[in-house]
């Protein structure tokens, strides 16, 4: 069996790396009375998995981790058990069991939705540079991957985009072949609307993957 | 924006963000309204060092079990977030509520090492109060306390009060009196004549220093009316059992150096060992009982989810139920994979069955500390080690699948020779030809040997606190006849560093209150983590000296006379001035002194009421 956990990683929590989220998850779990179970080998650890990284200074409520169990539980009470393990900052919402059948998280997922605060005094022009930007068919832009530094389209990796008044609303690809942070397009609305003084507060709000209809779901609920 | 606001937009600008973060499981919150002493322990290193120190975890757990006060954590800034805090305007600040310590009511330092004295001044600026005891006319009381404080004459300008000895009972006695003195509304220095009376509380500025035409001590003697002892007893907790200890830890997020459940089995140590300070001052030994430690593991492994149980004292192979309590952790844990390892390991005791024990569940590294190469030092320094001891021990442990063994010395003890230094390579030597006598289908492959020589550095409460460092021009030319000996040794490796360091730090060990001059200039002209290599400036250290008029070497290099008034003499660290000589003596003749378990060594503890009953 597996548990599938989504939780929230906020507040002064985002200065965590996913390094040591990962050894942190593992000692909470050894918090719990939960039926973990371990790897083979010389050195024994949870056998569990992300969604996806939260890259360090982004917000989140919809982190998922995946843990698989010796046997099955009561989701009400494994949520409980990983809520009294984790600190504040650190929420666990939701909790679903799925047999060992259930597709990996990250092969599910496709895209997610962020909040992008902006603020400083040349938020008002990354807000105004969203019309031009979706008017576009091709803004290519450097992505800076593990091997080096790439060129890549990235406007059809951008699935929505709206803008507020001081906050932009973004569904961007997240998968291992195509996969818009929405760091790098703010980075380009601020270039392209010429804003130099400005900060930019990521918020994860949702992992998406698509149902057997091709329809965009949760992927929490996939 | 906020205090914590400013702190956040420093966290992507800077090295290992984590060490500022601060709201990790097991921190304790509290209402400020809620609670009348706010207290902030410094321990004066980065995050990751001080999060690995168990005094502080007990401290902080002591006094946060009190509804009345809040105790939080502050680590030194690395340099980076120092220069990047200094340019925002940045106090320092307590990592669980984010505020800036000097709105604190009582700030305590841990004195572990004394190179962290300069993180200590700059601190003191960083929280914007003033360096100098005597300047202070608000803000918390600096209270330092941990083995250092031991010779605490070089701070004593900069401190309001020290506490000797065990903090447990002594850190909530004068917490109680710092309520009742703030309730009354009397001047600042008053406080410090309620608390004078207090086992273990020292405060400097109460007593008068007076010296001598050659620079010797003359005199330290206490002011009429402010209630000073005339000789400082240290704080003892005679009952480990009954002592607070913690249920629950911090559990950091990124790593640290000691990233495992502590378990403190007992404290003291009755070898007696003559360079190793640690084993004078925290006489006598008190153990905690098995029952306890058991309940204390299993509530701590529940508690925090860590897998490794460290079994901690000065000589964990002391433990008189040792071989049970192992036995009992291993079949209680194994289980939950919680491996046990033993720190501190001496190469004399049962090895053999205590390490079948632990590698149960996994397999911890193998570290022993010869101390010295020949036998002579060895009895000089009353390592009661054979050779004959060292060679069984690596034998078992090479046989039982070990095959990377560290080997710890020291240099520049008293009395030693060119001969002494040679022997470290003549150990070397033995015990890589234990491993190839081993048939190699017996012996676990990748054969390493790690020779470590750390320069020795007298200190106070010991036997050898009236000798002088040994030269730096000795240590070196026996550093590189090491050298050259282990380099035709395949598998050997010898670790070394420069002498610089521990010259200073034997200067602050053996150092007066002149020593507060050359610390604040150094502090002045930069000198900051003196402990981390690529920090160090030994250059800066030299031109604070010169700008005091102060001399090192009159501290560290120059032996004491036998008569001399030594800075600590009016405070007493449990062992008698007469033990000291006594031992000093037998010392020099290269007599043995047994391990006190075998019998009364006279030491001078049981002057201290119920101590070693």
């Amino acid at each position: 069996m597996r548990a599938i956990f989504e939780f929230g990683k906020k507040g002064r929590l985002r200065y965590i790396s996913h390094l040591d989220l990962q050894r942190f998850m593992m000692r909470a779990l050894r918090r719990t009375d939960l039926p973990v179970a371990y790897s083979q080998g010389f050195n024994p650890h949870p056998q569990m998995s992300f969604a996806s990284a939260l890259a360090m200074g982004w917000s989140s409520d919809v982190e998922l981790m995946d843990v698989r169990l010796t046997e099955s539980v009561d989701p009400q009470h494994a949520l409980d058990q990983m809520s009294a393990a984790l600190p504040p900052e650190m929420p666990v919402h939701r909790c679903r069991m799925v047999d060992d059948r259930h597709p990996a998280l990250m092969a599910q997922l496709a895209m997610a939705d962020y909040r992008i605060a902006v603020s400083g005094g040349d938020a008002g022009r990354i807000i105004d540079a969203v019309p031009a930007y979706l008017a576009e068919e091709t803004v290519m832009a450097v992505r800076k991957t593990k091997s080096g530094e790439k060129e890549v389209n990235i406007r059809p990796l951008t699935v929505a985009l709206s803008a507020e008044d001081d906050a932009l609303c973004a569904r961007l690809m997240l998968t291992p072949e195509d996969t818009l942070k929405p760091d790098l397009l703010l980075g380009v609305l601020a270039e392209r609307g010429g804003a130099v003084d400005y900060e930019g507060a990521i918020f994860r709000t949702a992992l998406l993957g698509r149902g057997e209809q091709g329809e965009i779901r949760s992927l929490m609920e996939l | 924006m906020t205090l914590s606001d400013k702190i956040d937009s420093l966290m992507m600008k800077v090295e290992k963000p984590v060490r500022y973060v601060g709201g990790e499981f097991g921190s304790i919150m509290k209402k400020p309204e809620e609670v009348s002493v706010r207290y902030a322990f410094l321990f004066p290193d980065t995050y990751e060092v001080g999060m690995s120190h168990l005094g502080m975890k007990i401290l902080y757990h002591t006094i946060n079990g009190r509804d009345d006060a809040w105790c939080e954590r502050v680590f030194s800034p690395w340099v980076d977030m120092e220069e990047k805090m200094r340019e925002n305007d940045i106090p320092l600040f307590s990592l669980e509520s984010r505020t800036p310590v000097r709105d604190f009511d009582i700030l305590g330092i841990t004195l572990q090492y004394e190179m962290s004295y300069s993180n200590i001044l700059s601190a003191l600026d960083l929280a914007g109060l003033p360096l100098r005891a005597a300047d202070r006319r608000d803000g918390p009381f600096v209270v330092c306390g941990g083995p250092c404080a031991y010779n605490p004459e070089p701070l004593a300008p900069f401190v309001d009060f020290f506490v000797l000895g065990d903090g447990e009972v002594s850190t909530h006695q004068y917490i109680d009196v710092y309520k009742t003195w703030k309730a009354s509304g009397r001047p600042r220095e008053d406080f410090l004549r309620m608390i004078a009376g207090i086992q273990g509380v020292y405060v400097p500025s109460f007593y008068d220093v007076s010296y001598r035409a050659d620079g010797t001590l003359r005199a330290v003697v206490p002011k009429a009316g402010t209630g000073a002892p005339p000789l400082v007893m240290k704080a003892l907790v005679n009952d480990l059992t009954a002592a607070d200890y913690p249920e629950q830890l911090i559990v950091p997020y990124g790593e640290v150096v000691h990233n495992r459940i502590m378990l403190e089995i007992f404290r003291g140590c009755t070898r007696g060992c003559r360079f190793c300070q640690a084993g004078m001052i925290y006489r006598p030994v008190r153990e905690r009982s098995m029952e306890r430690l058991l309940e204390l593991a299993e509530r701590l492994v529940n508690a925090t989810g860590y897998d490794e149980i460290s079994l901690m004292s000065l000589s964990s192979g002391d433990y008189s139920c040792l071989p049970d309590l192992a036995r009992e952790m291993v079949k209680r844990f194994y289980e939950k994979r919680v491996s046990i390892s033993l720190p501190s390991q001496r190469i004399d005791n049962f090895l053999t069955e205590t390490l079948r024990e632990t590698q149960k569940v996994r397999k911890t590294g193998l570290t022993l500390a010869p101390e010295a190469g020949t036998q002579r030092l060895r009895d000089v320094i009353n390592k009661g080690v054979t050779e004959e001891d060292l060679m069984r021990s690596v034998r078992d442990a090479f046989e039982q699948g070990w095959s990377s063994v560290k080997l710890y010395f020291m240099l520049g003890l008293p009395t030693e020779t060119d001969e002494d230094a040679m022997g470290i390579v003549d150990l070397a030597e033995k015990v890589r030809a234990v491993y190839f006598s081993i048939p190699k289908s017996q012996r676990a492959p990748g054969f390493r040997v790690t020779v470590s020589a750390s320069v020795f550095v007298p200190k106070p409460f010991t036997p050898f606190q009236w000798c002088g460092q040994a030269r730096e021009a000795d240590v070196i030319r026996r550093q590189q006849m090491i050298r050259q000996g282990i380099s035709r040794l395949k598998g050997v490796d010898f670790k070394y560093h420069a002498p610089d360091l521990s010259f200073l730090e034997a200067a602050f060990a053996l150092g007066d209150r002149r020593m507060g001059d050359v610390l604040e200039r150094a502090c002045r002209l930069g000198c900051r983590f003196d402990g981390w290599s690529d920090q160090f400036r030994y250059d800066l250290w030299l031109k604070a000296f010169e700008q005091a008029g102060v001399d090192p070497a009159f501290y560290a290099t120059r032996e004491k006379g036998l008569d001399e008034r030594l800075p600590w003499d009016h405070l007493d660290a449990g062992v008698s001035k007469e033990f000291l000589l006594r031992e000093w003596e037998k010392a020099r003749r290269g007599e043995l002194t047994h391990d006190c378990r075998k019998g009364c060594v006279g030491c001078g503890v049981k002057r201290y009421e119920g101590a070693c009953r």
